[in-house]
């Protein structure tokens, strides 16, 4: 055959057309809208694994559009569980829960999800590690290979962490291809909460051996949410596509981008100018220019993460339980709330959060805001004026140096001498070098059980014994107690002992006010916020 | 001039390593990597890991040893965050932040000498007294907040540029002035006194006297003459060129290397923030060396104290 260059041009012309035809075809059939989203930070870690990025940042990106469990939450609502890649589940004993996984559901790689891919989920090349034989509370995975090296060794901090989650899962057992049991070593009431949690999310077990590396696919995961990974430059951007096999439905946006913009003034400036539709992390007293102009809204309230204040019992005048008890009097919160927080946030009661259910203490409350019992309380003491230390991060939380500030004057007012220093980080916060007093903090819950939250933080393992501010022979006993009962009248008294001796008699902490987060954007969108960091983009989320 | 360069080169080599090491110390003595990357909410398991891996509860000295030892063997680390390796990492930043820092230097240069050069030449003129108002007023407002303003007025208010980020060279030209305008000021000043300086000198008024037309003088005589500290400040804007952008790229969203070292140095990745600063230290010191070499060209009287130096 003869070929001229009129024809090869000609020839190579038509190919080209037809290569760009379809896909202009199939540029014009989807009209869903691409958004940009303003985000202080996409991920801490700088992957998109759930048991690697433990973060509040990680949990905006990653729920409702990437990961999901076989539980999920009702995020839209009042965070409680819902079924989701599972459709229904049951206890089988105290040590174990069935589940029906949904049938039909695609992963982006177009696999369907099976029993399989459950148990390789929470097996030991993904989640465990070399660390599964460890004892409950002891971590013995240690480990020469760095993350991202070769092959899929998992990085350390990532067994480590499914440990914590699960620490006494025994086994995940494949009961047929659509069924699936888990089953613990000891009795445990939370193994429900434990599904529905932060890092039980179920991956593509074929999309993780394929993989090249462990950070290969860290970066871009193979999973069953509405939208996909397109393309992640780590400190700078996250693109995600529709997949359009979601089993919940057709996704309503065709990309979602989430770019970092670490100034304040850049995420609002770009929400103006338009170049974004969505401007997170909007602090309080930006609010309200934000909302003067009428086209734009400012979205968002409390999310699962109270703000405490915490005390170091091996101060010497802090020893005195009286005198932590006059700093819980002292703190005027609704005041703090109302003015620093532009009333949108609330003072909760203690550290629990009503969506525990029947396990939430609706009698309990703050310490009352007496200063005359708070200054009662110190001459008790006898305390004469001692300084004690304040350590602080420069707004490491939303309104921490004011916040700060305030407090230190309210304390003044009872007759508290506290003394404010700065830190640069959390290593400077715990350095025992020198004398520590208080120091600020925030707890969440990771699923709907006290557990989750005074136990994990408070109790024996939890960082607070841990880096030795504090810890209480009664309370120790009782966190055992409260992680294994079944008894759940007696969980329930369990807990209320725990507030007592923590919030009250021996004052580990004392909670300001539950945590909030507030996102920008204009008006005529039709998105509804979640009560969480996380924004929903499923379908029946957007547009009216 | 061989010894001459040998002492440069010796006076670098000791500069880097001081620079290297005061900052390998005081990152770790003044933040826990583990827990700024893992986030103080973390396991305290996870946390005791991540240390093991990276190796971070070894002693200081060890840790010091074994990464001096990874250097001479052309490994300068891998990031903590990231598992790859950091001059991967910072070599993918240059080209960002060159992008910025380039096309301000020339406006640097462009404007800043020109200006200089012309309020010397006009001395206590209108046009001088203008020049210097503009360049004390660019010398003294900070990159941020003229940035702000930047912003303000031609993305929010006006609508012709974007308020940030990367996606196309309209991106690049709010920073550019940014990082232009206060370098033009600091070169006009510095250019306008050195040349006061020389225009003072008995040379120039013997030149005049001689009858050599006044731009031959200034251009033959004054320039060359005036140019010795300007070089040196320029010298001080090329070593910056790698990393002198910090503040302008993190209040325009520009993924550069000034703001992968404000992200490193915030998590402590050590090895990241010890290879940004190994690369501006060997810049600032080429930079340096360049700069001596030019003032041998500009003024043969140095090059002739080095020649006999050398013998």
């Amino acid at each position: 055959m003869i070929t001229s260059r009129r024809s090869t041009l000609v020839g190579a012309g038509l190919a080209g057309a037809s290569l760009l035809l379809p896909r202009f075809a199939i540029g014009q059939s989807d009209t869903r809208r691409s958004i940009t989203i303003a985000v202080q930070k996409t991920a801490n870690s700088n992957t998109l694994e759930v048991l690697r990025e433990q973060s509040n940042v990680g949990e905006r990106i990653f729920f409702t559009s990437l990961w999901e469990g076989l539980i999920g939450r009702n995020w839209l609502g009042d965070l409680g569980n819902t079924p989701s890649l599972a459709a229904e589940w049951r206890r089988l004993d105290d040590r174990t829960v069935e589940l029906k996984l949904r049938q039909g559901v695609k992963f982006h790689n177009g696999d369907e999800m099976t029993a399989e891919d459950v148990v390789f989920t929470f097996g030991r090349e993904r989640m465990f590690g070399n660390s599964g034989d460890a004892p409950q509370g002891r971590t013995l995975f240690t480990t020469e290979t760095m993350p991202g090296r070769a092959g899929n060794t998992l990085p350390p901090e990532v067994p480590a962490v499914a440990l914590r989650n699960w620490p006494a899962l025994e086994r995940v057992e494949a009961v047929d291809k659509y069924t699936v049991r888990f089953i613990n070593k000891t009795p445990d009431v939370t193994m429900e909460g434990r599904l529905a949690r932060y890092g039980s999310e179920i991956i593509s077990r074929r999309g993780f051996t394929e993989a090249e590396t462990w950070l290969d696919w860290a970066r871009k995961p193979i999973l069953t949410g509405p939208y996909k990974v397109a393309d992640y430059r780590p400190d700078q951007s996250l693109t995600l596509v529709a997949h359009d096999e979601y089993w919940g439905g057709r996704p309503p946006l065709k990309q979602i981008r989430f770019v970092e913009v670490t100034e304040v003034s850049g995420r609002i400036n770009g929400l103006l100018t338009g170049e974004y539709d969505f401007a997170c992390d909007i602090p309080p007293d930006q609010i309200p220019a934000i909302e003067s102009n009428r086209a734009f809204e400012v979205l968002g309230g409390t999310i699962l993460n109270h703000r405490l204040t915490v005390f170091d019992k091996t101060h010497p005048v802090l020893a005195n339980p009286l005198v932590r008890r006059a700093f819980t009097h002292s703190i005027d919160r609704q005041a703090i709330v109302d003015s620093l927080w532009a009333g949108r946030t609330i003072v909760p009661k203690g550290l629990q959060w009503p969506y525990y259910g029947e396990m939430y203490i609706n009698d309990w409350d703050v310490p009352k805001f007496d200063l005359a019992e708070a200054r009662r309380l110190l001459r008790e003491a006898n305390y004469r004026g001692e300084p004690i230390p304040y350590r602080l991060l420069n707004n490491y939380y939303t309104n921490q140096t004011s916040t700060a500030q305030v407090l230190v004057e309210m304390w003044r007012q009872a007759g508290l001498n506290v003394v404010i220093e700065m830190k640069e980080n959390w290593t400077q916060i715990f350095d025992r070098n020198s004398q520590r007093g208080v120091r600020d903090w925030s707890n969440s819950a990771p699923f709907n059980d006290p557990v989750s939250s005074i136990v994990n933080q408070h109790g024996p393992n939890g960082q607070q014994q841990q880096v030795g501010e504090w810890t209480n022979e009664e309370m120790n006993r009782l966190s055992v107690e409260l992680e294994t009962s079944i008894d759940r009248p007696r969980r329930k008294q369990v807990f209320r002992r725990m507030l007592e001796i923590c919030e009250r008699e021996d004052p580990a902490y004392t909670v300001l006010h539950q945590n909030a987060t507030f996102t920008a954007k204009r008006k005529d969108v039709a998105w509804k916020v979640a009560p969480a960091f996380a924004m929903d983009f499923r379908p029946g989320n957007w547009g009216r | 001039m061989l010894r001459f360069l040998g002492f440069r080169l010796l006076r670098a080599i000791v500069t880097i390593v001081l620079v290297v090491t005061f900052a390998f110390v005081v990152l770790r003595l003044s933040g826990d990597p583990a827990l700024l990357i893992m986030s103080v909410d973390a396991p305290p398991e996870a946390i005791a890991a991540f240390r093991a891996a990276w190796g971070l509860d070894d002693p200081l000295w060890v840790q010091y040893i074994r990464y001096f030892n990874a250097i001479f063997h052309g490994d300068l680390g891998r990031s903590m965050r990231d598992g790859r390796d950091a001059i991967v990492l910072v070599t993918e930043r240059i080209p960002a932040t060159l992008a910025l820092t380039l096309p301000a230097l020339a406006i640097k240069i462009g404007i800043g000498v020109p200006a200089g050069v012309y309020a010397a030449l006009h001395r206590n003129s209108l046009a001088d007294r203008m020049v210097m108002v503009m360049a004390v007023a660019g010398f003294t407002i900070p990159s941020f907040v003229l940035g702000l303003i930047l912003v303000l007025v031609f993305a929010v208010q006006l609508g012709w540029l974007p308020s940030g980020g990367q996606e196309s060279w309209r991106h690049a030209i709010l920073p550019v002035i940014t990082l232009g305008v206060g370098g033009a000021a600091v070169l006009a000043r510095f250019t306008r006194s050195a040349m006061l300086e020389v225009l003072g000198q008995p040379f120039i008024r013997s030149a005049s006297a001689k009858g050599v037309p006044w731009a031959a003088v200034v251009r033959n005589h004054a320039l060359p003459n005036a140019a010795i500290p300007t070089v040196t400040i320029i010298g001080f804007m090329v070593g910056s060129l790698i990393a002198g952008a910090v503040v302008v790229e993190s209040v325009f969203s520009w993924p550069g290397v000034g703001r992968l070292l404000v992200v490193a140095v915030a998590n402590r990745d050590l090895a990241v923030v010890q290879c940004i600063l190994l690369l501006v230290a060997m810049t600032m010191v080429i930079a340096n060396l360049i700069v001596d070499l030019l003032y041998g060209a500009l003024d043969p009287r140095l090059r002739a104290t080095r020649t006999a130096g050398a013998h």
